[in-house]
């Protein structure tokens, strides 16, 4: 209490304004005189407040109030503010009288006595309280324990039964699925995947109601299997034939029943090359086990619901596309031209009955094909839903990052139009399976190239780190027992309709989607591989390179590269070994050697002098395959070997 | 459709009504102690807050240039995010135009991205510095409005960069707005029906910078 702060309340000095005239001026009250400031405070007194000691006081004064009122009756009709104090005092009087005349009854002692209170009236009153809270709460513990009694019976009965509680279940529903109450009691779902950035238009939602009669049910789902397909809450349309205990039913619209899956095929002329099916089941934790069966029926229903917009989607695209080849798009079909005779199939398959004679899924379908449409589908649902934030904050929502920064970059029209294009599911999923494809062609004639060819030796190494529509390998030439010579190698990046070769010299080229440009280039590499090992050997083994080409320009003239050759001369320059290699359609190897002068000299009318000799003699062919030796390096050195230690 | 000259482009856009937007605005404000709840209630409400929510640190410098044929200097905002690598926002705001009939404030905008040059730009051109402060807070969307929770911080001159500065008030200022093109109507409804949702944590309404001007 002592921190409490006096507080002075006046009254304000002015007067109070009675009205403000149209001009401005203000009219006050004139001030109250004595006489009303005085039936003003009294008014304010509360005569029935007052403590009992007050009263006796008042009783002693009853006289003077007596006196008083009179006064009052004299002001009753001119004054009308004393009026209220007038009643309080009337009624004060009347009280007064009353008690007046108890006590003198009283004191007659004949019809009225008059005892003192007890002391511990209060008590007696505590005491009752008491009594009276004891038995309020008894009352309360005994409905408390009824009402618990009568759970614990419940749930004792429910787990003899072992049958699932609605509320239970619909507690469980709820935690996964969107559910809403409309009007007529009734419970909505929404398991359509709207929330996640879907623009699909059909609807997803599914009416939950009570399981009436579970029994009969069971009796039914376990009978026949066909009439199963047509009702829809039972969890056998799916084909799992689990025990109906559920106390709630899910009621999927009748489209999304079913299982639905799509089917993607490349194919070659009529040759299936891979396939793959993709659908959602199988994803993510299986929580079946914990809540009910309508866990499966909505999980089953919101694929077909995804299914049906991917299709959706695709089929859109594939109509707007203008692609050099059309796309097809036949029913649940669509057919679109990967490389020439090969073509990329996706199938829509939607089933409402489960048939168990259906043919089991194929196991070596492409996994990658079916995640990514998988992904790119919930890219789009993304970015329909994320868009980035702008900053600074005053910024414009909606233009992506770089469109903000086309003006500041001055930008020109082409890059806009640039930003503009977004590729389509279709384009990517075309990109990504021509990729696919690319990348296993590739791997196919690196892989019988590196069969046919023994010398040198192909390695080939794939990057284990790639994406969707670019993936890279590293080839090496090498010939065994040579490597430290010489290695050839080179770079492929393995795009989604052509391959970039770079190569060791720096030099780049592009080739399209034939085979065949792949394998010219490889046998091209091998070549020089050998003329270049050639040469560094040559050197090695102090002979003299004359000369060496890598493109000769004989035979069939290939922009890649060609016939090669190399002249070698021996340390002393009386031997000449020419090699030529050609690569069109095989490997093929040519050895000439030469020996100048020779040994045998015989003058002739035409050839008087041996000097003549120097210019050279004539080549002769070796029979290179005869040549001792495991590969080419290997024969050319024993070659050089053994007309090295002849001249010496 | 070939355009040849930009200010043919500009007319063209006037008169298809394309320039200028109109920017409706609701503005409120709440007492950092009660931010948390805002907090919590934008994030129920808006879209994708998955992750946390975005923040923003800006400084925004607002130029005048004195027109020699009307009293009303010429405002341009110029607006920058600080330690993010994004271009400057250069910003015209026309008067703000509170119709009874509206529920929200509504008044022409003009965004225009622009380089880090654009202040010694506007400087040359003889606009002068009339003020500048620092908006930090956090950004949420919902649809098309834009929903800012900010801090304004007062500027010591000279030291932008400083955490020294102070901020103005112990409240944060809340901002709805959408910038749309002329002639929808429905987006100061769909506004007013948004604020409503956050009535009782923030009043937003609209305010009517003319008679706040005259407050001593």
């Amino acid at each position: 209490m002592s921190n409490s702060v006096n507080i002075s309340v006046e009254t304000t000095c002015e007067n109070q304004i009675r009205e403000i005239a149209y001009d401005g001026t203000e009219l006050y009250q004139p001030p109250p005189t004595l006489s009303e400031s005085l039936a003003k405070c009294a008014a304010r007194i509360d005569f029935s407040k007052t403590s009992l000691d007050d009263l006796k006081k008042e009783e002693k004064s009853a006289a003077a109030a007596e006196d008083k009122e009179d006064k009052d009756n004299q002001f009753q009709e001119s004054l009308w503010p004393w009026d209220a104090v007038r009643n309080k005092l009337k009624d004060a009087y009347t009280e007064i009288c009353v008690l007046s005349d108890v006590i003198s009854i009283a004191k007659d002692k004949r019809y009225l006595v008059l005892d003192p209170l007890l002391e511990d009236g209060d008590d007696t009153k505590a005491i009752v309280q008491v009594y009276s809270r004891k038995k309020a709460l008894s009352q309360a513990a005994q409905v408390l324990l009824g009402g618990a009694e009568r759970l614990r019976t419940a749930h004792s009965e429910q787990r003899s039964r072992n049958v699932s509680d609605f509320h239970i279940e619909l507690l469980r529903l709820r935690q996964n699925w969107r559910l809403k109450k409309v009007s007529n009691g009734a419970i909505i779902g929404d398991l359509s995947y709207r929330t996640a950035g879907s623009k699909f238009g059909m609807s997803g939602t599914f009416e939950v109601t009570k399981a009436e009669d579970t029994l009969d049910e069971e009796g039914g789902a376990g009978t026949s299997a066909t009439a199963s397909a047509a009702s829809s809450a039972s969890s056998s349309n799916n084909g799992m034939q689990l025990k109906a205990s559920s106390a709630l039913r899910v009621i999927v619209p009748a489209e999304l029943q079913g299982v639905a899956y799509i089917k993607v095929i490349t194919q070659k002329d009529q040759e299936d090359l891979c396939t793959a099916q993709v659908n959602l089941m199988g994803h993510g934790p299986n929580i079946t086990a914990q809540v009910g069966v309508w866990q499966k029926t909505l999980e089953f229903a919101q694929n077909v619901l995804f299914c049906k917009e991917l299709f959706a989607q695709l089929a859109r695209e594939a109509i707007q596309l203008q692609a050099p080849i059309p796309h097809v798009v036949i029913g649940n079909q669509i057919r679109a031209t990967l490389l020439p005779n090969i073509q990329l199939i996706i199938s829509l398959c939607h089933s409402t009955s489960f048939d168990s004679s259906q043919p089991a899924p194929i196991n070596d379908h492409d996994h990658v094909l079916e995640h990514s449409l998988h992904q790119l589908l919930r890219e789009v649902h993304y970015k329909n839903s994320h868009h980035p934030f702008p900053h600074p904050a005053s910024a414009p929502l909606g233009p992506s990052k770089k469109r903000m920064l086309a003006g500041p970059t001055a930008a020109d029209r082409e890059a806009l139009l640039d930003m503009t294009k977004t590729q389509t599911i279709l384009e990517q999923i075309i990109a990504q399976a021509q990729h696919i494809f690319m990348r296993k062609r590739t791997q196919y004639v690196l892989d019988t190239l590196a069969r046919d060819v023994k010398d040198p030796q192909i390695v080939s190494h794939w990057n284990a780190m790639n994406s969707p529509t670019m993936s890279c390998v590293k080839i090496n030439i090498v010939t065994h027992g040579y490597d430290a010579i010489g290695r050839t190698s080179l770079v492929i990046h393995v795009k989604e309709r052509s391959l970039k070769c770079i190569c060791r010299d720096g030099r780049v080229m592009r080739l399209s989607y034939e085979p065949q440009e792949l394998r010219d280039l490889i046998l091209c590499q091998i070549n020089s591989h050998q003329i270049s090992c050639l040469v560094s050997l040559a050197r090695c083994m102090a002979w003299t390179v004359l000369s060496n080409s890598n493109h000769l320009g004989i035979g069939k003239v290939e922009p890649l590269g060609n016939a090669s050759s190399c002249l070698l001369a021996s340390p002393n320059s009386d031997r000449m070994i020419a090699v030529q290699i050609r690569c069109d359609p095989q490997i093929d190897v040519k050895v000439y050697i030469a020996r100048s002068p020779r040994q045998d000299f015989f003058p002739s009318p035409l050839v008087p002098e041996k000097f003549w000799e120097n210019l050279g003699g004539n080549f002769k062919e070796v029979r290179f395959d005869k040549i001792e030796g495991k590969s080419f390096l290997n024969k050319m050195e024993f070659l050089m070997a053994s007309l090295t230690s002849n001249t010496a | 459709m070939a355009i040849s000259s930009a200010r043919e482009s500009l007319s063209l856009a006037l008169n298809n009504r394309f320039l200028p937007n109109l920017e409706y605005l609701l503005q409120g404000s709440i007492l950092d102690t009660a931010v948390e709840h805002l907090m919590h209630r934008l994030k129920g409400l808006c879209d994708n807050v998955d992750t946390s929510p975005e923040r923003f640190h800006d400084l925004e410098v607002c130029m005048s240039l004195r027109q020699p044929t009307s009293p009303q200097p010429l405002l341009l905002r110029v607006r920058r995010a600080l330690g993010q690598d994004a271009p400057f926002q250069m910003r015209y705001l026309g008067q703000p135009e509170v119709d009874m009939r509206r529920p929200t404030l509504v008044r022409s905008c003009m965004d225009c991205a622009c380089t880090n040059g654009i202040l010694d730009f506007l400087t040359e051109m003889g606009f002068r510095l009339e003020f500048e402060y620092i908006a930090k807070g956090y950004m949420f969307r919902k649809g098309r409005m834009k929903i800012t929770v900010s801090k304004l911080i007062k500027i010591v001159p000279g030291k932008q960069q400083d955490m020294a500065n102070e901020p103005i008030s112990q409240s944060y200022i809340v901002e709805l707005s959408v910038v749309a093109p002329t002639g929808q109507e429905n987006v100061g409804e769909e506004m007013r029906v948004f604020a409503e949702q956050l009535k009782p944590l923030v009043q937003l309404e609209k305010i009517d910078y003319k008679r706040l001007g005259n407050l001593p």
